[in-house]
């Protein structure tokens, strides 16, 4: 039955119609991704209607390639412009434009093309096989571990946090903070909105992200107008963008592991590329040998992110197929749309509606193909871009950033707040308070607090429900080791089991 | 020095403009409205497409609604419908633009759900709208409350539940969709009829609060049974009670609170409604068209394969029914608030 169906969704994907669909929402994946403020979420949330004439296999096919395009497409943004293209490539610029500045642009897009092939084909080809083994995992996820994977990845602030620790951590709290903004979880009642309805839902981050990475940048590059001449500008005919085998070897470990990061985060419902891309990174930093260099420009950083936010697309789709629930939020509007095609989402996506599931699990894989070649293609144009003066680049970012944030809510109040950001960004940079871990927080905040209240009735009130889980005790011990990590006295300890001649001379 | 100080002038200016031109398009809107007042003399409706707002996210329940009506309306009245998104505030700001700033001239109307529609002015001061600023026009659909628990729950039927319940009060974890929502409100008028006393779990929309039952996180969901019915049929989940006048042909065996005893009937609705004051010929065209399409056998085909249960009440009625449930919401919550309102 299950090879039967296989084979069915493979015949169909190959149709020439849809194979062209694909490649049509794969190449408009990579366009709205690589532009500053224009996310894969919101293209899928306005596109999505357009679908709605079309076959529920291949409209929503169309959307998963979107999907998988846009993750790729973020990292071109990220590189050239220091402005992530969709929040998923927000860490990619941590490395990423280091690496162009140093004049390696290209090889920057190479491995993050490798490394965003790599990760989709591992997650198309996980969600292909183990889906339905995998899915179980999204059912343990309740408020009690969501609360622990939101202490996790609190600790990634710590080590985000280059230079000064307390910026990072007064960045870190402020975006906690604001992340308190909204009607409240449990009993409804407006916080921090000033009678203001358009924020009883609380700070999109999405909208927070965009001020607070493009903004500044912009902002930035005006000022850089008229020395331009320590530019890189980067011949796009003569460049080699692909890496070669031996510039691979030693990231092929990183891009493994953040591939499965990217699929496990996509898997846990509520967290998606925005969260894995800030793990992956943490990981690959956790295991280098040279923790420091990261942040200046290396290779790990760019490909840790990359090949993690396009694993999560299809982490993301496992839960959403095997039992109907979403995997991030990308994935929830996906969901949307094949419940107005008429397709119940549920277990019985895999067997009564398998000619419309196996059709889309394979459209993921083909997605994955097409997107690196016609990302190949299109990262080479893109370079142009840094042919083209900072006096034309910069409006262009701010005019994307409206459209962007708008675009989301379709409100203007969202513009605003945007603005509100880049400023505070701004500010922020010439302070030299890094934004990354005010977005952390902005994203984990809410999480952290629902889930917090929400075991906490589960418990009765009594804190060892956080323990009592496994999954919950594995992750908080994490944290605990992530955080000891970072202090001076486990550095010392460290040193002294590996080399304790040494410090006792 | 100077160039760079007029390329920032220049990106303030564009954002500036980009603000001037959003006031312009609202001061434009008024001088219109009164050229639409000429054209409610005129006797065609529609004549132009309408603007259908959603208070929700493309691709959630009250899309859902409109993408299964706005086919069938679009063949009876001859015109589009063109969809506006405008989530945020569980609705709120879709309404309040519905009541404030839509023009009255029948080309804007908006999916209309409760409970949302009145817990949120309710419960909220600041939300500015109410009911009386609507012309409710039909309401199509209504997803009758359910108690779903794990297929692997102690609980087998309603009376293992209710009676492990009443024993044990506070104890027993029931999910709910959020505060406000249809479930947080069902829950407590069930507390209200049984006596019982739940630990009522908010959620962040339906899905979690399944999900949380699903894998045993809680001992039940209050939900609804179009969401959580593909989860009973795949046996995942399983069906105490339905809050419905009567049993679904869609789960036979599953009872309804009220055959218990409990006059318990609740769930979420959704339809549409304009903007007060709109022409009657509008009004009237309109209802027609709804009153229609329910009895077109391809929609209500398209509804069945959605899960979606037709409850058409047109015009007064729902109205009425709107008026009922606003009295029995601000009852409940005049009772509990305290708790709420820290």
């Amino acid at each position: 039955m299950i090879v039967q169906n296989l084979l069915y969704g493979l015949v169909n994907v190959l149709k020439i119609s849809n194979l062209l669909t694909i490649a049509l929402g794969t190449a408009i994946g990579l366009f709205v991704g690589a532009m500053p403020g224009l996310s894969a979420t919101m293209a899928i949330a306005i596109l999505l209607p357009l679908t709605f004439g079309l076959h529920p296999a291949t409209g929503i096919s169309m959307m998963a390639a979107l999907y998988m395009g846009a993750m790729y497409g973020g990292s071109i943004a990220a590189i050239l412009l220091k402005t992530p293209g969709t929040p998923a490539a927000a860490a990619t610029t941590l490395d990423g434009y280091p690496m162009a500045q140093k004049g390696q642009a290209a090889k920057a897009f190479g491995i993050s093309l490798t490394a965003s092939f790599i990760g989709g084909m591992i997650s198309s080809i996980a969600l292909l096989t183990v889906a339905p083994l995998l899915g179980q995992i999204a059912l343990n996820f309740g408020p009690v571990e969501l609360f622990s994977v939101a202490v996790l990845g609190m600790t990634i602030i710590a080590s985000l946090s280059r230079g000064s620790t307390i910026m990072g951590l007064l960045s870190g709290a402020v975006g906690l903070l604001l992340a308190m903004v909204g009607m409240d979880p449990i009993t409804g009642t407006p916080r921090f909105t000033f009678g203001n309805i358009y924020l009883f839902s609380g700070i999109p981050f999405t909208v927070a992200l965009i001020g607070l990475f493009s903004i500044p940048q912009a902002i930035r590059l005006i000022e850089t107008i008229g020395n331009e001449g320590g530019k890189h500008k980067i011949d796009p005919i003569k460049e080699r963008i692909l890496p070669t085998i031996q510039e691979l070897k030693p990231l092929i470990v990183t891009i493994f592991r953040s591939s499965i990061i990217g699929v496990i985060t996509g898997i846990i419902p509520g967290t998606g590329g925005d969260t894995a891309c800030w793990f992956a990174y943490n990981e690959a930093k956790r295991f280098s040998k040279d923790k420091d260099k990261f942040g200046t420009g290396i290779p790990e950083g760019v490909a840790a992110t990359e090949a993690a936010n396009n694993a999560v697309v299809g982490g993301a789709l496992i839960p959403t197929l095997t039992l109907g629930i979403p995997g991030s939020s990308t994935t929830a509007v996906l969901i949307g749309g094949l419940m107005v095609h008429g397709i119940m989402p549920g277990p019985t996506l895999m067997t009564e509606y398998a000619d419309v599931t196996y059709t889309l699990i394979w459209a993921l894989l083909f997605a994955t193909i097409i997107m690196f070649f016609v990302g190949l293609i299109f990262t080479k144009a893109s370079i142009y871009v840094t042919m083209v003066s900072n006096r034309i680049i910069a409006p262009i970012i701010v005019v994307l950033c409206v459209i962007g944030s708008f675009a989301i809510n379709n409100s203007f109040f969202d513009v605003l707040l945007m603005f509100g950001f880049g400023v505070v960004g701004y500010f922020m940079d010439k302070i030299k308070m890094p934004t990354a871990p005010m977005v952390i927080g902005l994203i984990l905040g809410r999480m952290l607090d629902v889930s917090l209240n929400q075991s906490l009735i589960i418990s009765h009130g009594s804190w060892s429900i956080f323990v009592k889980s496994p999954i919950s005790a594995v992750l908080l011990t994490l944290a605990l080791l992530s955080i000891l990590q970072s202090t001076p006295l486990f550095t010392y300890i460290i040193k002294k089991i590996k080399n304790p001649k040494k410090i006792m001379s | 020095m100077l160039r760079k100080f007029l390329l920032i002038a220049l990106v303030l200016l564009l954002v500036l403009s980009v603000v001037a031109c959003s006031q312009k398009t609202e001061e434009l809107a008024k001088p219109e409205q009164t050229e639409q007042k000429q054209e409610q003399q005129t006797p065609d409706y529609p004549t132009k497409p309408i603007k259908v707002l959603i208070g929700f996210k493309p691709g959630g329940g009250s899309d859902a609604l409109a993408q299964l009506c706005e086919p069938f309306l679009e063949k009876i009245l001859g015109v589009t419908f063109i969809n506006q998104y405008i989530p945020g505030a569980t609705g709120a700001i879709a309404w309040t633009q519905l009541a404030h700033e839509a023009k009255n001239d029948g080309y804007t109307i908006s999916v209309t759900n409760t409970p949302m529609l009145m817990t949120n002015y309710i419960m909220n001061e600041e939300i500015t709208y109410n009911i009386k600023d609507f012309e409710p026009l039909a309401n199509i659909v209504t997803d009758p409350g359910i108690i779903v628990v794990s297929k692997n729950s102690k609980f087998k039927d309603i009376n293992d539940f209710l009676e492990y319940a009443k024993n044990n009060p506070g104890q027993v974890t029931v999910g709910n969709s959020g505060v406000g929502g249809d479930d947080f409100f069902t829950t407590l008028i069930v507390e209200k009829a049984t006596g019982i006393e739940f630990e009522m779990v908010p959620f962040q929309g339906d899905g979690p609060s399944w999900q949380a039952a699903m894998a045993g996180k809680i001992d039940a969901s209050f939900n609804n049974l179009g969401i959580t019915y593909p989860q009973i049929k795949a046996g995942n989940l399983r069906a105490l009670a339905l809050f419905a006048e009567e049993r679904t042909p869609m789960l036979p065996d599953v009872p309804t609170l009220k055959e218990l005893g409990y006059n318990v009937v609740s769930g979420s609705s959704r339809g549409f409604s304009a903007p007060k004051g709109i022409p009657d010929k509008a009004r009237e065209a309109l209802i027609k068209a709804i009153e229609d399409m329910s009895k077109d056998s391809e929609f209500n085909k398209a509804a069945a394969e959605r899960a979606m249960n037709i409850d058409i009440k047109l015009g007064e009625e729902y109205r009425k029914y709107l008026e009922e449930q606003e009295k029995v919401f601000i009852e409940i919550w005049n009772e509990i608030k305290d708790q709420y309102k820290k």
